[in-house]
């Protein structure tokens, strides 16, 4: 029994406290989105992909994914630039910010997935959203995988979590928004390339 | 005086630990749990008497039949609706939901001038109003806004006050001589607000319009009287009030019932039908009943709705109310805002409460790793939340089978919550 008169072991393992920690100052959130979060939630103003968005740099493609979670509201915009692999290395990914507003498992999932993937080629980056998507399927047993979940590194301690249906979409809902962005931003390069050939 | 512990040992789903703790269940407003008379009317009834109603003339059909008419006026005499054979006033739905969609499409169909010169009192033009409040839930909201948009009328709504009721200080502003239908709930199901509906009935009534009342909240907890109440319509849920989910019912005054065109349409709610000739419909309450329908549940709603009866609403809205002033004490944590009335009057026991600096998300994991059952999210009423500035909040809701240590344990787990995860 903890202070919190009960039988704390689930609830703790769930929310540990690098969880707890990263929910209070997450890593790559940047106030970009229009109106702040209580404004836009439920009101679908940040479309995906602007094509008014810019990149940094001229070799970057940017794009920008909203996912919105409608059972409480969860909601995050994920803005990435890809390099467009002129310079004849693999894409990478350049830039990752994020904004929105949501519970602790969502906001710390967020934070993490920035430290892991910031500067990861795009096929890095989905192979740890694919890892991540199995460790969340995996009902709390986790992965039995130690190369695996040293790549996962601090996005292990969301095995916890995995064992609450209810709050995996949570943990996934910044990750989805990583992978759909990236999509948009290959599709986006895919395009101009054929323009250009 | 009744024995509430003796009828909370009559609900055996209670009789369970939930994360090694013994399981306290607020949230009765999404749904109730259900008493074992109740179970045992369905299971009895598949039993011992299934067949299909209104239709063959074996003994089982015949038996059947009974067995969902008297269900069919048990439920009436709950809300002091005709039950009289030819005069019946309540119609079987899916559930409410079902119960006010088909109230919004037979509006449409009398729009488009089906029902004749009988169903012109329900047809809506451009320019005509249809008003509801701010506190709705979206099954209200949507069905009517729906019909508005399909009619051309202008859709209008009643505000709220800053604790989350239903404003009645300016009716005749929002009811006006061009409104048609107005319907609002009699208890909001996020606020647990009473609705001050008299007023809204008689300024509806005075120009004409139909007044329909979202009774989901109100029928499970307070003695309802739709004759008495004068309200033209009413729709609510059987799961709600102890029964079995996939039943709600339908309210309509008896004259309106007949003068309404049917919403949904095939089997059983036909008297002749011809391919070249138009079809000619049942009179109520079948001409609104189409297809098979749930008789097992609609006879154990008629036994929840007996059950109910025989405990005495009265009784059940006075024990209740020991549960509200315990809940409300969850407004006295540091960090924690009720979003409804903070004061014990004119409410129920549902308390919608908001955790400065804690996601709702997580406050209802925090609080279900001590066994007790709360909702959290929008509620399905995102209008009233916007109302309060949040999207989501947290709601313990009571029921029959709550004690006053149920809710205490529910403010005991919610002063720690801030803690737990470091509110600033």
């Amino acid at each position: 029994m903890s202070d919190y008169g009960m039988s704390s072991e689930e609830l703790e393992q769930m929310y540990q406290e690098v969880i707890l920690e990263a929910s209070k100052a997450p890593h790559g959130k940047v106030g970009f989105a229009k109106g702040g979060a209580s404004e836009s939630i439920g009101v679908n103003s940040l479309s995906s992909g602007e094509s008014t968005l810019q990149a940094s740099h001229e070799y970057c493609v940017p794009a920008q994914s909203h996912q919105f979670n409608p059972t409480c509201g969860d909601e995050v915009t994920v803005r990435v630039e890809i390099s467009d692999g002129s310079d004849g290395k693999p894409q990478r990914i350049e830039e990752l910010v994020w904004d929105g507003q949501g519970c602790s498992i969502s906001q710390a999932s967020l934070s993490i997935m920035v430290d892991l993937v910031h500067g990861k080629t795009v096929d890095e980056a989905m192979d740890l959203f694919h890892d991540f998507h199995r460790l969340m399927e995996s009902r709390g047993a986790g992965l039995h995988d130690e190369a695996v979940e040293e790549k996962l590194g601090d996005a292990v301690v969301f095995q916890g979590v995995s064992r609450y249906p209810m709050r995996i979409k949570c943990a996934l809902l910044g990750w989805e928004g990583l992978k759909d962005s990236m999509a948009q931003a290959l599709a986006h390069m895919e395009t101009t390339n054929a323009k250009e050939a | 005086m009744v024995d509430f512990e003796a009828i909370r040992a009559q609900f055996p789903i209670l009789d369970q630990q939930i994360h090694g703790h013994p399981l306290v269940y607020l949230d009765s407003a999404a749904t109730s749990q259900k008493p074992q008379v109740v179970i045992d009317a369905e299971s009895n009834f598949y039993r011992t008497i299934n067949a299909g109603v209104h239709r063959g003339a074996h003994e089982l059909a015949a038996r059947s039949t009974v067995a969902f008419e008297e269900a069919r006026a048990k439920v009436a005499r709950l809300v002091g609706a005709n039950a009289e054979e030819g005069q019946e006033e309540i119609v079987v739905t899916a559930g409410a939901t079902a119960g006010l969609n088909l109230l919004a499409t037979a509006f449409g169909n009398a729009s488009l001038g089906r029902g004749g010169e009988a169903a012109k009192r329900f047809a809506i033009k451009p320019g005509d109003e249809i008003v509801v409040s701010e506190a709705e839930h979206h099954s209200v909201l949507l069905p009517f806004q729906e019909l508005a948009a399909r009619t051309g009328a202008t859709f209008k709504w009643l505000g709220l006050t800053e604790d989350g009721r239903v404003r009645t200080d300016n009716l005749d502003e929002v009811i006006t001589e061009r409104t048609k239908v107005v319907a609002v709930t009699h208890v909001g199901n996020t606020t647990g607000a009473i609705t001050n509906i008299a007023p809204i009935i008689r300024r509806a009534h005075e120009v004409g319009a139909i007044f329909v009342l979202d009774a989901c909240q109100s029928v499970p907890h307070l003695k309802v009287d739709f004759h008495a109440l004068d309200v033209d319509f009413a729709a609510w849920s059987a799961h709600k009030m102890y029964g079995p989910t996939g039943v709600g019912f339908l309210y309509g005054r008896r004259e309106l019932l007949e003068a309404l065109p049917p919403a949904n349409f095939g089997g059983s709610m036909v008297e002749l039908a011809w391919m070249d000739k138009p079809a000619q419909y049942m009179e109520p309450p079948a001409r609104f009943e189409a297809g098979t329908q749930p008789v097992a549940q609609v006879v154990a709603a008629g036994v929840a709705a007996e059950w109910l009866m025989n405990i005495g609403m009265e009784n059940l809205e006075a024990h209740e109310k020991t549960i509200a002033a315990e809940l409300l004490k969850l407004g006295d944590i540091d960090g924690i805002r009720i979003l409804g009335p903070r004061e014990n009057v004119d409410r129920i026991g549902t308390v919608a409460f908001d955790v400065k600096g804690v996601h709702p998300h997580d406050v209802g994991q925090f609080i279900d790793a001590q066994g007790i059952a709360i909702r959290v999210g929008h509620h399905c009423a995102q209008p009233v939340h916007r109302h309060f500035g949040l999207f989501a909040s947290n709601r313990a809701s009571s029921g029959i089978y709550n004690s006053v240590d149920d809710a205490r344990a529910l403010v005991e787990a919610a002063s720690k919550v801030r803690a737990f995860f470091k509110a600033e």
